[in-house]
């Protein structure tokens, strides 16, 4: 595993920001941390990078604990922090040649040119960083973060200030980072689109405390056990459905029906069941809860049916 | 090149290449220009000895070099903090020890640079008379400890507060406290209290020391207790910024 973060406390200045915070992030995963503002996701980040020692819990980041093994633990890890600054005297290649140096690692012009080249950046661009534009700024930190070559990227708001262009580089850029050299990625956003098209596994933090946690896919489904099924019929449907055993009727409005079919059934013979006793079906869509619904739904605390925490 | 002697380029690189740090070496220039013709022409017309003018260069440019100390100390934390490029560097292998280590190097660096610029300005005041040599030697030897502690002393500031704005001004109200009796006049240093705050006072104790190598041309064994003084200062504010870097919070 390469973090296991189990009931995490943390405070600071007396105040507990941190009560029980539980993330679980396998090899090779891209993984989506949430929460509304002030929620703790930051601090969450502070515990993986060593920045903060916990007050309880167990913390293990690619094997090692942050608090005993900071060095270790800091060599392997890239890390891009909110709101992150730079030097703004210096140019880019410059500046990431001396960040590498940090890290004992001498870098050739090359080397650097192709690092940024990478995220997008001009490696001939010698103007000083401080006039650069925010998300120039934000591609410059990502650089930064793999100057190391990192086996786990943490990255805090990673597509802040980019256009959407700029946005679709990043993920593409994290996508391959991720599947071609298995570096994990866990990151921090608002943006629920990323996490979407990113993570395959998400974590929302609210008030200091995991409230959900697992695959995004089984999440976003309603019931692990089940499948829900939106169709469309051709007339409406008069007097009391009979529906086969393992089949619910969740919704019916107009020419509209969402259906629950147990996992083991095949959802062909249902069709065709149904078909025989009267539905006109003229389309049939799966149906899923989108992101945004599972978030709310978390950070309101109400009831999921799919929706756990799995230490 | 190992992380710690970066951390010291990068720290004396920015006052030779940053906009701010050619202001300051500007400014100290300027100001050394200035002293020195004011001194040289004082000198001329008998005003005051050559060794008097050699004293009151090494004052100059030891509380220029507190100055530029107690600026970049004030910056080293909280500016990193305010410029978002605390944590960058947090997230780093390196050890607080290391950055700070680091940050205090590209000080002795600064102090360097200042040093140097400032011994033609020594050689234009002094070399008329028989004090320049030791002159040098003293502003090195016990200059550097007390530039090098109000470095640390603003650095420690400037990891406890939020700002550079806060440290920097409690860094300089220090700075003047310690400084302004010799700037005020003999009377206060003649009190008891005087004679006591003098005694402990770093600044004080690298000015007395001045005064009597150069002016009374003592010989450097009577300056033991005036260096212990500014070595004290040195170890003291060493070990709280020690302490307050190893408690640095992001």
């Amino acid at each position: 595993m390469l973090i296991s973060v189990t009931n995490a406390r943390l405070s600071i200045g007396g105040s507990p920001i941190l009560e029980e915070v539980n993330l679980h992030m396998d090899e090779g995963e891209i993984y989506g941390l949430l929460g509304p503002n002030g929620a703790g996701k930051s601090s969450t980040l502070s515990l993986l990078t060593a920045l903060r020692q916990r007050d309880g819990g167990e913390l293990s980041v690619m094997g090692y604990d942050p608090t005993v093994e900071p060095g270790i633990v800091k060599r392997r890890l890239g890390v891009l922090a909110e709101n992150a600054g730079f030097y703004g005297w210096m140019s880019a290649p410059e500046y990431l040649r001396w960040f590498a140096e940090l890290y004992g690692r001498e870098t050739t012009r090359h080397e650097v040119g192709d690092l940024l080249i990478r995220v997008g950046l001009d490696p001939d661009n010698a103007a000083p960083i401080g006039v650069w534009s925010r998300g120039m700024k934000q591609r410059l930190g990502l650089a930064r973060a793999l100057v190391n070559e990192p086996a786990l990227l943490i990255l805090d708001e990673p597509t802040n200030g980019l256009d959407p262009q700029g946005r679709r580089e990043i993920h593409d850029l994290l996508l391959d980072l991720n599947r071609r050299q298995g570096v994990g990625i866990l990151f921090c956003t608002h943006i629920l689109d990323d996490v979407t098209r990113l993570c395959s596994r998400i974590g929302i933090i609210h008030q200091g405390r995991t409230v959900l946690e697992g695959e995004t896919g089984a999440l976003t489904c309603t019931n692990p056990n089940e499948t829900r099924y939106r169709l469309s019929v051709a007339t409406p449907l008069a007097g009391k459905m009979l529906l086969p055993d393992g089949m619910t009727l969740i919704e019916g409005v107009g020419l509209s029906y969402v259906l629950a079919l147990k996992n083991h059934l095949a959802p062909e013979i249902c069709w065709r069941m149904l078909m025989a006793s009267g539905w006109e079906i003229v389309e049939i869509r799966r149906e899923e809860r989108s992101l945004e619904d599972v978030y709310i739904a978390a950070v309101k605390g109400e009831s999921h049916d799919s929706g756990h925490i799995d230490n | 090149m190992t992380p710690v002697i970066s951390i010291i380029n990068k720290e004396s690189g920015e006052l030779v290449r940053s906009g701010r740090g050619l202001v300051w070496l500007t400014a100290i220039a300027l100001v050394l220009s200035g002293f020195s013709l004011l001194l040289v022409g004082n000198t001329e017309l008998s005003l005051l000895d050559n060794a008097q003018a050699v004293y009151m260069m090494m004052g100059t440019v030891t509380a220029l070099g507190c100055l530029l100390a107690v600026a970049l100390g004030s910056d080293a934390v909280a500016g990193e903090r305010e410029r978002g490029t605390l944590i960058p560097l947090l997230v780093t292998p390196l050890s607080k020890d290391m950055i700070l280590t680091g940050k205090m190097g590209g000080l002795a660096v600064s102090w360097l640079i200042i040093y140097l610029i400032s011994l033609p300005y020594l050689w234009a005041v002094g070399s008329s008379g028989q004090n320049l040599l030791p002159a040098v030697i003293y502003l090195a030897l016990l200059g550097t400890p007390v530039v090098l502690g109000f470095g640390f002393y603003a650095l420690i500031l400037s990891a406890r507060m939020a700002s550079v704005r806060s440290a920097l001004a409690t860094s300089l109200i220090t700075l003047i406290f310690l400084g302004a009796p010799l700037v005020l006049g003999p009377g206060l240093r003649q009190s008891q209290i005087g004679k006591i705050f003098d005694m402990v006072n770093p600044f004080a104790a690298a000015l007395n020391s001045f005064d009597s190598v150069v002016i009374d041309s003592q010989p450097p064994g009577d300056q033991a207790f005036r260096l212990a003084i500014v070595l004290i200062w040195l170890i003291l504010t060493a070990w709280g910024a020690r302490r307050a870097m190893r408690s640095l919070q992001p």
